[in-house]
């Protein structure tokens, strides 16, 4: 049991330690994209707004509680 | 006399341009139009596969992949993933299911067979291989798991917990499958240096199989610390192992030394070997587990029954008491000297 108890712990340290790892040699997409010419905006921001909700009741809609839900980055 | 012949004549000449009306109609009708096809000449996808194997243009960004408008194999991919796969992985695994279950309700429990050796244990595995083992089989059970989310997950969870829960679990096993991996991949080294030399095939190995390891008949074909059975499933677990890194760290360092069509192949060979490796394993557990008595003691405390051990691994039980006197076999509530 002590065997399996300090495997178990051992496996989520080293997963842990993995993450930190490959956090510093991984980028998003849109930071990796990003260029002096093409700017793609962090997820949530752009093309549909931070609070979008998923609930487009037709192609004219407002997203709800956006304003700015027309503008694209 | 000359009126006749005349309407004779006459009557033979409609006759035969009938006749040739009626064989020249159908050919007429086949034959085609002479309307000119605007587009006849102008470039299909037929044309542009003919000249490469891909349809792709000129782009400015940075990331050159996206020039790709058209792969054709991503295709072929989609369907063995979205088609093939998940029908393929069922059949593995549940019928490695079905399979332990006939066995079990035909064969039942391999039972701990008793004589006076009984009640006095043996050090089977020390602490060092029992931590690789749980290391390498926890994170197994998670990254099998949630590489089976991949396949089954939108099939079958997501109908039941709905999209909200379905996307915050298959993140959260999304996370652990790449991160657990480098524990995992870490046991399978472990592993490969601790037990590589107890894992040659041999003779005995032979011996073993024809006897049929022991499952059919009551008899004990001799073996040594491990049985074929066991050599199997080492070299299984070493090889599918090193294959599953291989091809994971593929996936997680996209297009680093493959390109697309690598890219798909790589997810095809991983998710194969994933599916036969996790039926494989049901079959380990089922033996290690319910299968048979006295097994799991190898793994759980490390310490057998000599009993056991000596109707399973006689040969590896005589190396260990020809070691020394004493032996490292214990009496019943002795403490080993691990």
């Amino acid at each position: 049991m002590k065997a399996f108890v300090v495997a178990v712990i051992c496996a989520v340290a080293l997963g842990i330690a993995a993450s930190y790892v490959l956090a510093t040699s991984q980028r998003f997409a849109w930071q990796a994209f990003s260029t002096t010419s093409t700017r793609v905006s962090q997820p949530g921001t752009n093309l549909v707004g931070p609070r979008w909700t998923g609930d487009v009741k037709g192609p004219h809609d407002e997203v709800a509680g956006d304003p700015q839900s027309g503008k694209r980055s | 006399m000359r009126l006749g012949t005349t309407i004779s004549r006459t009557f033979v000449a409609m006759m035969a341009l009938v006749a040739v009306a009626a064989i020249d109609a159908p050919a007429r009708a086949q034959a085609p139009t002479t309307a000119p096809n605007p587009t006849a000449d102008s470039v299909n996808e037929d044309l542009l596969f003919k000249q490469d194997p891909k349809i792709h243009g000129r782009i400015s960004i940075p990331d050159q992949k996206a020039a790709n408008l058209i792969q054709p194999q991503g295709r072929e991919w989609r369907l063995f993933h979205e088609g093939w796969m998940p029908w393929i992985g069922a059949a593995a695994i549940l019928g490695m299911i079905a399979a332990l279950a006939l066995f079990f309700f035909t064969r039942g429990r391999i039972k701990l067979e008793h004589s006076e050796e009984s009640g006095r244990k043996i050090l089977r595995f020390n602490g060092f291989e029992r931590f690789t083992h749980w290391m390498t089989a926890s994170c197994f059970v998670i990254l099998a798991l949630s590489g089976l989310n991949y396949i089954f997950g939108k099939r079958l969870l997501m109908p039941i917990i709905g999209p909200e829960a379905f996307a915050t679990l298959a993140q959260w096993a999304k996370y652990s499958h790449v991160y657990l991996a480098w524990p995992f991949m870490l046991g399978i080294v472990f592993m490969f240096a601790v037990w590589l030399r107890d894992n040659i095939p041999n003779r005995i190995d032979w011996q073993w199989i024809k006897a049929g390891g022991g499952f059919i008949g009551k008899a004990h074909p001799h073996a040594e610390r491990f049985n074929a059975g066991q050599k199997v499933v080492f070299w299984m677990v070493t090889g599918f192992g090193t294959a599953m890194g291989i091809t994971g760290l593929m996936m997680l360092f996209p297009f680093y030394a493959t390109d697309i069509n690598g890219m798909q192949v790589m997810q095809g060979i991983h998710s194969l070997i994933g599916v036969v490796f996790i039926a494989a394993i049901l079959a380990h557990i089922y033996i290690g587990s319910l299968g048979m008595e006295g097994a799991y003691d190898a793994m759980g405390s490390g310490k057998v029954d000599l009993a056991w051990a000596r109707s399973h691994h006689d040969l590896w039980v005589e190396k260990e008491q020809a070691k020394t006197a004493s032996g490292p076999q214990l009496r019943p509530h002795q403490a080993p000297a691990e």
